[in-house]
């Protein structure tokens, strides 16, 4: 009830967090996309580059965010931008690699031969199979990738709180700095739904782009 | 016209390279079904995407209607060429409509024309193409989504379809159904066919000639009756089976071995004891017996011996009638399941041809394996 009454009675200030958190993450997600998706279609044609590309993504995941603010901020700091939203979205967009790269590589590969086999056959050309074929096919998967990447980032963007970047996460930090219960509810409990919310979206938006025929074919399969 | 001229083809480089195929040469004529025939890995489907350029040729040339395929661009080539594959291929993403529309769409044509050309290829194919128009290749069993990838193959009216065991994910039962659909369309159309197969049967049915593969190598290229009886070596005899002989008979119709003016008939309103005499006479215990120009049935001496009346009265239907284009396989299976040496030949009309025995079949076997050695 505190939280609640905290909330409202902070509500320009909650509104205003939100929509920095808002940003930060579609913005990071939008340029993830732009490279992620790209790339894992190119590395679809040569084993040898799609390993080194899906380890380095790997690599990247395993460092811990915290760690990933520390290591960038000298760099950044050449260009007086150590701290606030350039090095947490840059993070962002770093950690959102892994599931975009992975899933639009598998989703690709996962496309049956007979497809390309039979695409190809009719006189399809490289770009034409991708458009017509591949990518309508591999859409599901693909979509996948950027949820994951989205709900994951929403996490993540809390804890850019700690380098000045803004968002939900100054109401956690500043809340246990303060010793101040209501407000890192607050914090926690908006960036947990803003989480919830976004999944479901994505789940929406997966279903949406997936093409009729892939949905139907899935339905009969189970 | 296919004409493959000393074709090689080696995959790898240095020193990893496998010989897929090795110097062929054959011809495959206008309007004609080839199958290319053999086990796994004898080179039947390079063959075929050599043809196609999905694979490149190492040594030798293709043409096509006399021109070489590398002169042509490979997209160009491939839209003008049917193809249908074995796992059918169907984009789950489109439509059947759709689906049968890719290579008109990629050549470009206006969208009234594709539409009508839809619908009179799902009707060639036996789907209402009001029913199947716009559903999805999941919502169709095998066989159906099969008969939607050889429309898709013929779409754009190629002369050449190129297809790769195109009926092989399909069950027996409805692969017979499709197989003799296709040929009853391909009666029509005349196109000129490369079809790649592994099973004797289907190769035996569909085949105006059969390219027998092995390891790379043409072994055979003859027609499917010459390959039977004629096998070149031991490898082509043990592929088409032990069982060539019955094989024949499936090809063999009884048009070509029946006889015209068998001895043992007789007129209807004949007195059935002066045929008894006859039969006496000519030590023949089975008589054919026809009206005006039907078959009526046959007689026995048994049946006519205590009979006063004409042969009519007492003649006996014969269980089934043949048709030149019967198969002789399907009159020998009669002839052993209804316990009958022999049986009567009608036309569409149902008058009387001549008669199919037994030793007429026989003989008709032994004379294509004449010259051959027991084995």
């Amino acid at each position: 009830m505190d939280t609640l009454n905290f909330i409202i009675k902070n509500y320009t200030n909650v509104l205003f967090l939100t929509w920095e958190h808002i940003f930060m993450v579609s913005i990071s997600l939008i340029i993830a996309t732009a490279i992620g998706v790209p790339l894992g279609i190119v590395i679809t044609k040569n084993e040898n580059l799609a390993k080194k590309v899906i380890n380095g993504a790997n690599i990247i995941m395993t460092v811990p965010s915290i760690a990933l603010f520390g290591l960038m901020m000298p760099v950044l700091a050449l260009i007086g931008h150590g701290l606030g939203k350039v090095p947490a979205i840059i993070a962002l967009i770093l950690y959102s690699q892994l599931p975009i790269i992975r899933n639009t590589y598998v989703a690709i590969k996962n496309v049956s031969p007979s497809m390309r086999n039979a695409g190809r056959g009719m006189g399809m050309n490289r770009w034409q199979l991708l458009k017509e074929v591949e990518i309508p096919i591999a859409i599901p998967v693909i979509v996948a990738g950027l949820r994951t990447a989205a709900v994951m980032n929403i996490g993540i963007a809390a804890i850019a709180a700690y380098v000045g970047a803004g968002g939900l996460g100054v109401y956690i930090q500043n809340g246990i700095d303060r010793v101040y219960p209501e407000m890192i509810l607050a914090g926690a409990l908006l960036v947990s739904i803003f989480a919830i919310l976004v999944d479901a979206g994505m789940a929406l938006l997966e279903r949406a782009l997936t093409p009729t025929g892939i949905l139907i074919q899935k339905r009969l399969s189970e | 016209m296919i004409t493959y001229d000393h074709v090689t083809k080696i995959f790898g480089e240095g020193q990893d390279t496998v010989t897929a195929l090795e110097d062929v040469t054959f011809t495959i004529e206008k309007g004609e079904i080839v199958i290319f025939l053999g086990p796994s890995g004898c080179g039947k489907t390079t063959t075929l995407r050599l043809t196609n350029r999905l694979e490149s040729i190492t040594r030798g040339t293709i043409e096509v209607n006399g021109k070489n395929i590398m002169d042509m661009d490979t997209v160009q080539l491939r839209r003008q060429m049917g193809y249908v594959i074995q796992d059918i291929g169907l984009f789950p993403n489109k439509t059947i409509a759709d689906n049968v529309a890719v290579v008109p769409k990629l050549l470009g044509w206006p969208k009234n024309k594709i539409q009508d050309r839809i619908d009179e290829l799902l009707t060639m194919v036996r789907l209402d193409p009001e029913i199947y128009r716009n559903r999805y290749p999941a919502e169709l069993s095998g066989g159906q989504q099969q008969r939607v990838g050889v429309a898709r193959g013929l779409a754009a009216d190629p002369e050449i379809l190129l297809m790769d065991e195109p009926f092989g994910a399909i069950d027996p039962i409805n692969r017979e159904e499709i197989q003799d659909e296709f040929l009853k369309v391909q009666e029509k159309l005349k196109k000129t066919i490369a079809f790649v197969s592994h099973d004797i049967h289907e190769a035996i049915k569909m085949g105006d000639k059969i390219a027998l593969f092995e390891n790379g190598r043409l072994v055979q290229y003859e027609r499917p009756e010459i390959l039977l009886t004629q096998p070149k070596n031991k490898y082509v005899s043990d592929f088409v089976g032990a069982d060539r002989a019955l094989k024949v008979l499936g090809i063999i119709k009884v048009g070509e071995v029946f006889n015209p003016e068998p001895q043992n008939v007789v007129q209807g309103f004949e007195p059935a004891q002066t045929v008894l005499n006859i039969m006496d006479q000519k030590k023949e215990k089975f008589y054919v017996v026809v009206d005006q120009d039907k078959p009526v049935g046959y007689v026995t001496k048994k049946m006519i011996k205590y009979e006063k009346g004409p042969v009519s009265a007492v003649a006996e239907k014969f269980p089934v009638h043949l048709r030149k284009r019967t198969p002789t396989r399907d009159a020998l299976s009669y002839m052993l399941m209804h316990d009958f040496q022999t049986l009567c030949v009608v036309d569409e009309k149902n008058s009387f041809q001549g008669t199919v025995t037994y030793d007429d079949i026989q003989l008709k076997i032994r004379e294509s394996y004449a010259g051959e050695e027991d084995q």
